[in-house]
């Protein structure tokens, strides 16, 4: 009897340890999760705020007297193209070629408009009214915080990732069916925020990739 | 290991960090490392932003540097060394900084997620272009910094009420307090443990190896604690602790 019950408690102790720990190691993956679906959400909105910052840029710029019009119908484009690949802002990507097609037509949208300031450096006149002084800050305030928002959201998966093939929580993926996440890579240049920065008081602006035609 | 790699991996821009360094927390709200204004006007100028901090719980911090210690642009230098510092309260993510830059003529609002809707990067711009960047270009910097501070409050004024207390005057206790309580909870359950112990097996350890370390680790350890817990406070300036606030890249900046 006293030998039974000993027995037994060592075995109830045992599960008891390991459903503990999954439990623990489940609600950690959720966790993990759902931190990765916040921070696509932030990538999403300063992303949204610059897209809705175009067309307030593009009526300014087009007022300006003969304003080159292949660099405004290039933002315009690029501009729509963006509206045409539509992810679910609450939850971030599983599928990395998803991603990829995301990234590359925001991309496209940050190289045209970087283009858009540095042509723009051709006409004084527009460049010193305060609407295109108030929208090239604010412009640029939103390309730092996509850059920021990108990397919170990288680091985000990262940690996601990692305790995903870790042990023992990535016995649970195959179980409850976790996915890792792709990443944003920061490698091809186009998107990267410091292009579209520019110093309103020196005369020449910072060259970046992009102007050389 | 592979996190190590993928840590690195993602690090944005390791090139760019290498040469940079972050400088510590500041011990105050005002903070001038390069010497541009007068000491009066410093103890002036942060004994307001306390009393900001008092009334409303927004932190504003001011620091003036002589020269950008990295070869990043200075929005994002600023905003990791906000980060860094953990300015505004962790809820309310309501720090914004002034960093200046004398040597470099350079100078950036940084403004924490909490208090963008505030202090937009338009008005930000508008601060550091049309009222402070006039002033520095005529070297007057006391003016310069004075207006940009009421400017900063003025802008963010009304986005949250105070606790009538800096984070300084009511933290540090908290934690304290709780060190002191485990470490009270941890000797309680230590002499049951030892009693129950001695009743069970019948008998203790011997008093003359047992007893006498004990105590003089109890003595010891107590020390450091009530020297740990007097320092903090002081009279006249009134110092500055992060609320842990964040920041994703708000504001804006000039140069002059």
């Amino acid at each position: 009897m006293n030998k039974f019950v000993r027995g037994f408690g060592k075995v109830s102790g045992l599960v008891l340890l390991f459903s503990l720990t999954g439990c623990g190691s489940y609600n950690r993956l959720v966790t993990l999760e759902q931190n990765v679906n916040k921070k696509w959400a932030d990538v999403q909105s300063v992303y949204q705020r610059r897209a809705d910052l175009i067309p307030n840029l593009v009526s300014t710029v087009s007022g300006a007297a003969n304003f080159e019009k292949s660099t405004l119908t290039e933002v315009t484009n690029a501009r729509a193209s963006v509206g045409q690949v539509k992810l679910d802002p609450s939850k971030a990507p599983t599928d990395a070629a998803e991603l990829e097609k995301f990234q590359q037509a925001q991309g496209q949208l940050s190289t045209a408009l970087s283009r858009l300031l540095v042509v723009s450096e051709n006409y004084p006149q527009l460049r010193a009214t305060d609407a295109f002084k108030g929208l090239q800050v604010q412009l640029e305030g939103t390309e730092n915080r996509i850059s920021v928002e990108r990397n919170n959201f990288n680091t985000a998966v990262q940690e996601y990732n990692t305790a995903l093939a870790t042990f023992p929580t990535n016995m649970l993926n195959k179980m409850f069916g976790f996915q890792p996440r792709p990443f944003f890579n920061a490698a091809p240049g186009a998107e990267k925020a410091p292009e579209v920065k520019f110093d309103f008081n020196k005369p020449t602006p910072a060259t970046s990739p992009a102007t050389t035609p | 290991m592979a996190g190590v790699a993928l840590a690195l991996l993602f690090a944005p821009s390791p090139a760019a960090r290498a040469a940079e360094t972050i400088p510590p927390k500041p011990a105050g709200y005002f903070n001038d490392y390069a010497g541009v204004v007068s000491k009066e006007a410093a103890l002036r100028f942060n004994e307001k932003l306390a009393q900001f901090e008092r009334e409303t719980s927004n932190q504003v911090l001011v620091a003036v540097f002589r020269k950008m210690e990295s070869d990043s642009s200075i929005d994002d230098y600023t905003r990791r060394v906000a980060q860094a510092w953990a300015v505004g309260q962790k809820d309310r993510r309501n720090g914004a900084v002034l960093f200046v830059f004398v040597d470099d003529r350079k100078m950036f609002i940084q403004v924490g997620y909490g208090l963008e809707g505030a202090l937009t990067d338009l008005t930000a711009y508008d601060i550091t272009e049309r009222h402070i960047k006039p002033r520095f270009r005529a070297n007057d910097y006391e003016g310069g910094l004075t207006t940009g501070i009421d400017l900063i409050c003025k802008a963010i004024l009304g986005e949250y009420t105070g606790s009538g207390k800096t984070k300084t005057e009511e933290g540090g206790t908290p934690a304290n307090g709780r060190g002191l309580l485990t470490f009270i909870i941890f000797l309680v359950i230590l002499l049951v443990a030892v009693r129950l112990v001695r009743r069970v097996t019948g008998y203790g350890y011997s008093s003359a190896g047992g007893r006498p370390f004990f105590g003089g680790w109890m003595v010891g350890s107590g020390g450091g604690w009530s020297s740990s817990s007097s320092s903090g406070g002081g009279g006249g300036f009134s110092g500055f602790s992060g609320g842990g606030g964040s920041f994703g890249g708000g504001g804006a900046g000039s140069s002059w």
